[in-house]
């Protein structure tokens, strides 16, 4: 176990920098995961942390040593790709105990740890097949067992269940959290996904063209989001934003205005009594949930996503109002985009 | 009173009875496509096939008409001091060209897959050779092979001080000088085809390994040799029929006396095209494809079923 730390991180291919030099620290036992876009640098960035690309510039720092010129198996680190990266000329078994090729355990130590291992994952009755006949979900749990079995120093994660339906993805996601809580080692996961961010992370970091933007538990992040884009990408579905102003302390809508008014869907609710911040608008299109719906809403040219409760579904063409309690309003700066508080 | 129904019989409506169904269509359209090649292959290929089966029991001269002599040809072809001789160097073409080639072209592959500098023009380097003509480069290997002050590879080993070899005009160099050209010749394609298996590789098997701490030589053996086996069977079968059937390049390097010195480099083919179109003894040399295509058919599936995969 170790801790993991960037230090004015830079990685440039040939004269473009796709990562612009990030600091973060994570600690002994942390759950981190990277969120961001398509191309942001999560990726990249795991890969140096383990080895699998040059640094171009900064530290990293894994326990107190600076490993930047050391080799992938040099760091003590395990690896779990998007893609499984599982031999498919090897049995499940082998495969797992791949990940011991070079321990200098004894045979029946090694044995034994994969049979562990094994059990954990509940591959026991898999181990003799070849991974053409295994599904989706076995073969990402073949991949972390190859990693399991090494005790490494860190696990590092990528995208691991992006290839995956959306319900194996939700048992997997609940697989690798107890994982994590069994063995307590460091774990840096990346996704794009921000329910896996918000469900599996100690913390989260979010990344955006190669900046880290914020970094925080997951309910600080949502809580208390540092800029417009954390605030939209967090939270499902997104934040609404409108253009707004302060007039005589109060914030009103007003197109072109110096600030953004953020409300969740979530506390905008169709319907409920008079709240600090009421908004109306003409419906274009609901999407019942089962315990609620969503509405869509137009208000001043712009769509506003509201929620109503299940069985009050409003219909299209009608015109609703919804309401949000007091605290519920982010307000950001336009220009900068920045944060500036809650009302 | 009998009950009568009227019309057609209820659940069963008359469907309009069409003759070019959606699959007689496909069919069509299909057998049109292959009927060309199916007939090119039973006239060209097939049909001489099986008709050298039957020659091979005849006496033909190509003038009067073949008789029937049943296995006459096969005892004498056994009896024939010849064909031993031919036998065993068509086999040494074959049990020192396959290896020799295939762990060269394996060794080029894979160091030229690591090459970004010069890449193609190296790669169109190796494959020059391969869409060659076969007799120009003997030709040219002929000369290499010359006396010193004319032959390249002679004026450099005497440049050490090395005394001359006679290479092609040695019983015992000559087969081995031969066998050079012919691996130099396939190459090529070994190599395209060998680059093609390796970057079929996904890299993260490699980047896998990397992390689980395998060095290079173990990555070799445990990842790359392994994913590389459905090429390699490939090309162990293919390069080990072309060995068999090794003909261009032994014809062309020893012309004055085609198989020489003494046929200590004859192959079957050249035997056999001694035999029909020097000789012409057609039943004769029918019998001695016969047995060439049985020992191709031989080596083949022995090679397949040695490198099968094994679940
Ligand atoms: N070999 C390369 N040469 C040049 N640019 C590259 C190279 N590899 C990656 N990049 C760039 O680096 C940036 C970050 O890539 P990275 O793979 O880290 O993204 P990511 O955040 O993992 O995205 P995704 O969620 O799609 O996997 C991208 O803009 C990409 O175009
Ligand atoms: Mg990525």
């Amino acid at each position: 176990m170790a801790t993991i730390a960037l230090r004015n991180l830079v990685k440039s291919y040939g004269k473009t920098d796709v990562i612009h030099g990030i600091n973060l620290d994570i600690a002994d036992g942390e759950f981190v995961v990277f969120v961001g876009p398509s191309g942001c640098g999560k990726s990249t960035t795991l890969r140096m942390i383990a080895g699998l690309e040059e640094v171009s510039g900064g530290e990293i720092l894994i326990g107190d040593q600076v490993v930047n010129e050391l080799d992938p198996k040099r760091r003590n680190i395990a690896m779990v790709f998007q893609n499984y990266a599982i031999y498919p000329h090897m049995t499940v078994r082998q495969n797992i105990a791949f990940g011991l090729y070079t321990s200098p355990l004894s045979r029946e130590q090694k044995d034994a740890r994969v049979t562990e291992a094994a059990t954990m994952l509940g591959l026991t009755p898999l181990l003799d097949r070849r991974p053409a006949a295994l599904s989706g979900g076995q073969r990402q749990r073949v991949a972390i067992g190859r990693a399991m079995v090494r005790d490494p120093a860190a696990f590092l994660f990528d995208e691991p269940l992006s290839n995956l339906d959306a319900q194996l993805r939700a048992q997997m996601r609940i697989e690798i959290k107890r994982l994590h809580q069994r063995l307590g080692t460091t774990i840096v996961y990346v996704t794009h996904d921000q329910v896996e961010a918000m469900t599996m992370a100690d913390r989260i970091v979010v990344m955006r063209d190669g900046h880290i933007l914020q970094s925080g538990t997951p309910t600080e992040i949502y809580d208390a989001p540092a800029n417009v884009f954390t605030a939209q990408f967090i939270g499902s579905p997104s934040m609404n934003l409108l253009p707004a102003a302060e007039v005589e302390g109060r914030i009103v809508a007003q197109a072109g205005g110096p600030l953004l008014a953020g409300l969740r869907p979530h506390d905008l609710v169709v319907g409920a009594e008079e709240g600090a911040f009421a908004i109306s608008g003409e419906v274009t299109a609901v999407e019942p949930l089962g315990p609620e719906t969503l509405v869509h809403f137009l208000t001043e040219g712009r769509t506003v996503i509201a929620t109503a409760p299940a069985r009050m579904i409003p219909a299209i063409g009608s015109t609703v109002q919804a309401s949000a309690p007091r605290g519920a309003l982010y307000l950001f700066d336009a220009a900068s985009e920045k944060a500036l508080g809650r009302r | 009173m009998a009950l009568t129904e009227q019309g057609a019989p209820a659940g069963r409506p008359d469907r309009p009875h069409v003759f070019w169904t959606m699959r007689r269509r496909q069919l069509l359209w299909v057998w049109g496509f292959l009927a060309v090649p199916v007939l090119f292959y039973g006239v060209i290929r097939f049909y001489p096939t099986g008709h050298a089966f039957w020659l091979s029991l005849t006496d033909w001269d190509l003038m009067s008409d073949p008789s029937f002599i049943g296995l006459d040809n096969y005892t004498r072809l056994f009896a024939d001091p010849q064909f031993g001789r031919v036998f065993r160097n068509t086999f040494a073409y074959l049990i020192m060209g396959t290896p020799i080639s295939l762990i060269l072209s394996f060794i080029i592959a894979y160091a030229l897959d690591r090459v970004r500098f010069g890449h193609t023009f190296l790669r169109a380097l190796y494959f020059l050779p391969f869409i060659t003509t076969a007799s120009a480069m003997a030709w040219v290997w002929r000369w290499f092979y010359q006396p010193a002050p004319i032959g390249v590879i002679n004026d450099f080993l005497s440049g050490f001080g090395i005394p001359q070899m006679a290479f092609l005009n040695s019983t015992t160099w000559a087969l081995p000088s031969i066998m050079v050209t012919a691996i130099w010749a396939g190459l090529g394609f070994q190599i395209i085809i060998f680059m093609a298996g390796l970057r079929a590789i996904p890299t993260t098997y490699y980047e896998a390994a990397r992390i689980d701490g395998l060095g290079e030589w173990a990555i070799l053996r445990r990842i790359t040799l392994p994913l590389l086996k459905p090429t390699t069977v490939f090309l162990v079968v293919f390069s080990s029929i072309g060995f068999l059937r090794i003909f261009d390049q032994v014809y062309n390097m020893t012309t004055n006396d085609p198989g020489g010195p003494l046929g200590s480099t004859k192959p079957l083919v050249l035997m056999i095209y001694q035999t029909a179109f020097s000789s012409y003894q057609m039943g004769y040399a029918a019998a001695q494809t016969v047995v060439l295509f049985t020992i191709l058919l031989v080596v083949s599936l022995l090679q397949l079923w040695i490198l099968r995969e094994r679940t």
